[in-house]
Parts: structure tokens; sequence; C-alpha cells
């Protein structure tokens, strides 16, 4: 299973890295390698194994008291803040061309 | 007692600075001299914080002063790689979209190093956001190897494990997500260690494998690293990580027990393994032999899924990366390229121009590899494999108390000697399985090689939660070889001199 430029350019799109037709060469070569890096992973007989996602299996909810505690102040959170106004932080139209998807 | 800085241990700075040898702002001031005059060729440090070290060393000397009894690191001068945030500094990640970013608050593995009284000195390059093993992925330049200015000093903690080889700084601490803090230990000569899962908080430093990140010190002596770790665990669990564990005790007080009778396993089959360097099989023979010698059983053991673990570790690890570099939008903080009328557009260009080539493969592996074609065939085949390689452990570890094995198949290799991104990876065959379940891993500088004269690392992995038997063998083999609070021969002295 390999995958194409186009295939590679879907996957920038969903994760948000606009490539440049050269980067998207080099990605396309690089993933199908790292890829191919991964297919010992198919060998193995996994049948009835259950997964493992934590190497703390027996991890509990941990819930504390819900009591008020001081945060950031709001001049904290807007330090590294590209752009803001008033307060809030500033961002383009959400809606639009290329927008929406 | 008078000197270069750079021979003293950890606990010979605080006791010094307590007894009043010499004052903690005395210290402060070799570390910083010493980094002036040795990292201009280094290039460990991403910044140094002069105005934040000498305001810690004033509060050292005036507790002192006041007759307060001083806490265990008082006065030591410690640095933290760029992944951990620090008020007053800036957290780069050593990454573009990082550059500006000022650190909101203070991480509590560092917060831990400053209440025992240690004084910051800097902030440490690294791979770009811990993605790699030369740290020649930073953004903003290279670091090399104090043994050799023309090598890599590994990565990712690179300018942590240069930092501390060349004597700029007595304990570093760096992250290791799937050998960042061991392997470079090893390439540089120094000790560094991976405690278990969960020993150190990992609030307040900057998520990559959110199932593999571990924070840990390295040291040139093993008793440098339990000191930093006695402190590092000082306030047991900390609540803003929900992984992290009770762990405070004292690791220094077992480091010299004797080790006769304990069980050591070595996996023959690795040390036949195609890319091991035949001055690291000596090496590593050599090893065995030192613990043999002081009583310690050596046995074989096998870890027959091992194999897999490169596999195993890219997929989750990739997964996790992409996950928590997510939130990278170049909105709330971060690189963001102005003059896009969608947002959808400005964080699609700033994140391809705040990231470096590393960063975006590893995010378009892991944004592939969660997608609903690939995430049966290779996540969760891979969450499943992990489940044999943690088994394969548990069974090893029924029969001895630790593992030997090579740090890294080679002593520290050329600036741009391995190019290719899949040679590297592979490069981290001996270190990423202890990630991958969790347990501690330690790497031990035992010898230089026979060919090279480049230092080699030995490495010990434990079952999780036995950290402190970990550095009671990894103290044994230190004792047997004459690596011991070495300094990196052509910076050693250089600059550093306590009056």
């Amino acid at each position: 299973m390999s995958l194409s430029r186009q295939d590679v350019a879907a996957i920038a799109d969903y994760a948000r890295i606009g490539l440049t037709d050269a980067e998207l060469d080099a990605m396309t070569s690089y993933m199908n390698d790292a890829i191919a890096l991964l297919d010992p992973i198919l060998e193995y007989d996994i049948a009835g194994v259950e997964p493992t996602y934590h190497p703390i299996g027996d991890l509990a909810n941990v819930a504390r008291d819900d009591a008020a505690a001081v945060g950031l102040s709001l001049q904290e959170a807007l330090t590294n803040v590209p752009d803001s106004q008033g307060g809030y932080v500033r961002v383009p139209a959400i809606l639009g061309e290329g927008g929406a998807s | 007692m008078t000197g270069a800085l750079d021979g003293f241990s950890v606990r010979q700075i605080a006791r010094g600075v307590a007894a009043g040898d010499f004052s903690a702002t005395e210290v402060a001031r070799a570390s910083l001299d010493a980094i002036a005059r040795r990292d201009g060729e280094v290039q460990a440090f991403q910044q140094t914080t002069e105005e934040l070290a000498l305001a810690a060393a004033g509060e050292v000397d005036a507790a002192r002063a006041a007759g307060k009894t001083l806490p265990p690191l008082a006065g030591v001068p410690v640095a933290f790689k760029d992944n951990m945030n620090l008020v007053g500094t800036r957290t780069t990640c050593a990454s573009r979209m990082l550059a500006s970013y000022e650190s909101a608050y203070t991480a509590t593995c560092v917060q831990r190093m400053l209440d025992a009284g240690a004084v910051p000195v800097g902030k440490l390059n690294m791979d770009e956001f811990a993605f790699g093993s030369t740290t020649d992925s930073s953004a903003f330049h290279s670091t090399n190897n104090p043994w050799d200015l023309t090598r890599v000093p590994g990565g990712s903690s690179g300018g942590s494990a240069a930092a501390v080889a060349s004597g700029e700084v007595a304990v570093a601490l760096g992250s290791d997500t799937g050998g960042s803090i061991r392997q470079p230990a090893a390439l540089c000569g120094v000790v560094g260690m991976k405690p278990t899962y969960g020993v150190v908080s990992r609030y307040g430093v900057v998520a990559f494998g959110s199932s593999l990140d571990q924070v840990g010190p390295l040291g040139r002596r093993v008793e440098d690293v339990a000191a930093a770790l006695n402190a590092l665990t000082a306030g047991g669990r900390d609540r803003h990580d929900a992984m992290s564990q009770d762990c405070a005790q004292d690791y220094l007080a077992h480091l010299d027990d004797s080790v006769e009778g304990r069980t050591v396993g070595v996996i023959p089959a690795l040390l036949e393994a195609a890319g091991l360097a035949a001055e690291v099989r000596t090496a590593m023979r050599d090893a065995e032999e030192r613990l043999a010698g002081q009583g310690v059983r050596v046995v074989e053991v096998d870890l027959p899924n091992m194999a897999s673990s490169i596999a195993a570790y890219y997929v989750i690890a990739s997964c996790e990366a992409f996950s928590n570099l997510a939130r990278f939008d170049g909105v709330r903080y971060g690189y963001q390229e102005p003059g896009h009328a969608t947002l959808a557009r400005q964080t699609s260009r700033s994140r391809a121009l705040g990231f470096g080539a590393e960063a975006k493969r590893r995010q378009m592996l892991g944004a592939y590899l969660l997608s609903s074609e690939a995430y049966d065939r290779y996540y969760l085949a891979a969450q499943k494999v992990r489940t044999l390689i943690t088994a394969d452990y548990r069974r090893a570890f029924a029969q001895v108390d630790a593992i030997l094995l090579p740090t890294s198949p080679t002593p520290a290799w050329r600036h741009g000697e391995i190019s290719d991104p899949a040679a590297l990876y592979l490069a981290d065959i001996y270190t990423i399985s202890n990630n991958i379940v969790g347990n501690c891993g330690i790497s031990v500088p035992v010898c230089l090689g026979s060919q090279s004269g480049l230092p080699i690392g030995a490495q010990l992995q434990g079952p999780a939660f036995a950290d402190a038997r970990l550095l009671t063998l990894a103290r044994a083999l230190e004792r047997a070889s004459d690596m011991e609070g070495r300094v990196a021969p052509a910076f050693a002295g250089r600059g550093g001199e306590l009056a």
C-alpha cells in the first residue's frame, strides 16, 4: 500500500500544514519510507491481545475538590497572543473561502 | 576548598555553600564564567539567565547569613532543556514556532529544583520539539559534542548532555520520550536517567508523546543524578499531572550498598546485531565483567518482541505528537503569519512556516496513522504489540533486577553523517522499548572507545518504580570505571574558577 501525492496533500490539509509543491514531493517520499519501516508491526500475532494505551495500567480518574484557585490573569494569558484586541484573542474569519473545510 | 567548579560534585557544592567555604553567588558567577568561556564552542545554551541566577544565589546567601538551614541543592548551578517553562525565560522548544514564547508559569520539575536551592543559569538547546537524536534539528543552531566538536552530542536533550559534559553546569534536566536523555548522555560521556513513567511531574513541560514522556536528570556522577532525583520527587505527587505518583524517597541512601547477589540480565542476540560498533560490544562485555566482579550474577534473558519496538514506538509517538502539537495554531501563542483572510489559511501557513522539517514529518505521519483507514492497521496494532513487549519485560524482571544493554549502537557521529530520518530512527533500538513499557533506565559512561576515543555508555533498565535499586547498580558500574566526574578534556578547568 503506498500513498500518492494526492493522498499526502489531503493529509496535509487535514493536519493544517500548508506544504509547498516541492515539500509535498519530499513528504510523499518520506511518508512511504516511514510507513514501510512500520510494517513489522503487521507481522505479529496479536489476535486476542488487549491493547495497552498507557504504561500505568490501572489509572483511576483524578478528581480534585471543586474549590476556586488562582489561575493566570487576563494579562498573563494574553502575553503570547500574536493578535488581540480589548482583552480578546483576534482571529480572521472562520467561514468563507477554504475556512469551513 | 577551591579550584575549578567543574571538579565539584553536586553535594560538594551544596556542602561548601552551607559551610561558608564559598558563597552561592560565587558559585553562580563561576558557572556563568564557565559558560561564557566554553559555550562559544559547545553551543549548548539557548539563553543564559544571569539575573535569575544571581537573584536565586543571593537568596541562598541571605538564608545562610540569617542562620537558616539550607536546602539540599543550595547554590548548585542547574540548566533546563528548553521545553521546560520557567517564568522569566522564553521556552522555545528550539522551534521557530515558539521563538518568542514567554513562559507564563513554571514547570513543576523546574520549581522543585529551585525549591531545593538550585540556581538556574539557563535554558538548553534540543532537537525541535524533542524530535530527533542529534540536536541538529534545532531551528536556531546545532550543539557540538564537547569530546569532539565536529560530532553531534546526541539528542534530543543534546544541550543538557553537552552542558554537563563540558562542565558548564553541575546538573541539567532533560526529557526522554524514546531515549532523549540516555542517548545524549552516552554520546557525551555523562550519566543520564529516565526515571519510571510517573516519577517526575511533566506539568509545564511541552508535551511530545504523553504516554512516553518522562523528565529526568543528567550529571557527571550517578550521585549527582540521585541528588537531583531527590529534589524532583521531594514534594510527592504533583496534582497538576494526572500521571504523577508519590515517589519521594532518599535516592542517595543506598547508592553504595553492596550489589553482591543482585542479578542482571543480558541479551546476547542484541550484541550480535548489525550496526553495533565493535568497541561498543567490547565495552558491554567489560561492563558485564565489572558487575560480575562485584558479585552480581549475570544471566541471559530474552525480550522476543523487542525487534518490534521501533515500529510500535514510531506509530505511538507520531500519533501522540500529532495530537499534542495540534495546539500550535498561531492564535493563542506561537508563530503567526498575518495577512490571511480565513483562520484555516492562517493556521495552515503559520504551522507550515513555524515548524521545521522533522516536526512536520512526525505530525504528518501521525495524522495519517490516526486516519480511519490506518487506525486499526497500525495504531491499534502498535498498542497490542505494546502489550506483548510489556509482557516480555515482566517475564524478564521476574528473573533479574535489571537488564544491561548498550545505550547507542555507536559512539557520537559527525554532524550530517547520518541524514536519512529512517536510519536515525533505527539508532534508537536500545532505548525506546523502555519508554513503551514505562520502566526506568539509566545510561552510565563506562569507558572511552578503543578505536574512537569517544565516550561509550552502558544502559541499565529496571522495572517500574525500582529507580533506587537501578541507581545502586548504576553506581556499581560507575565505581568500576574511570569515568566518574569526567569533564571533556578540552574544557576541563577552562574558566569557572572558585576563588
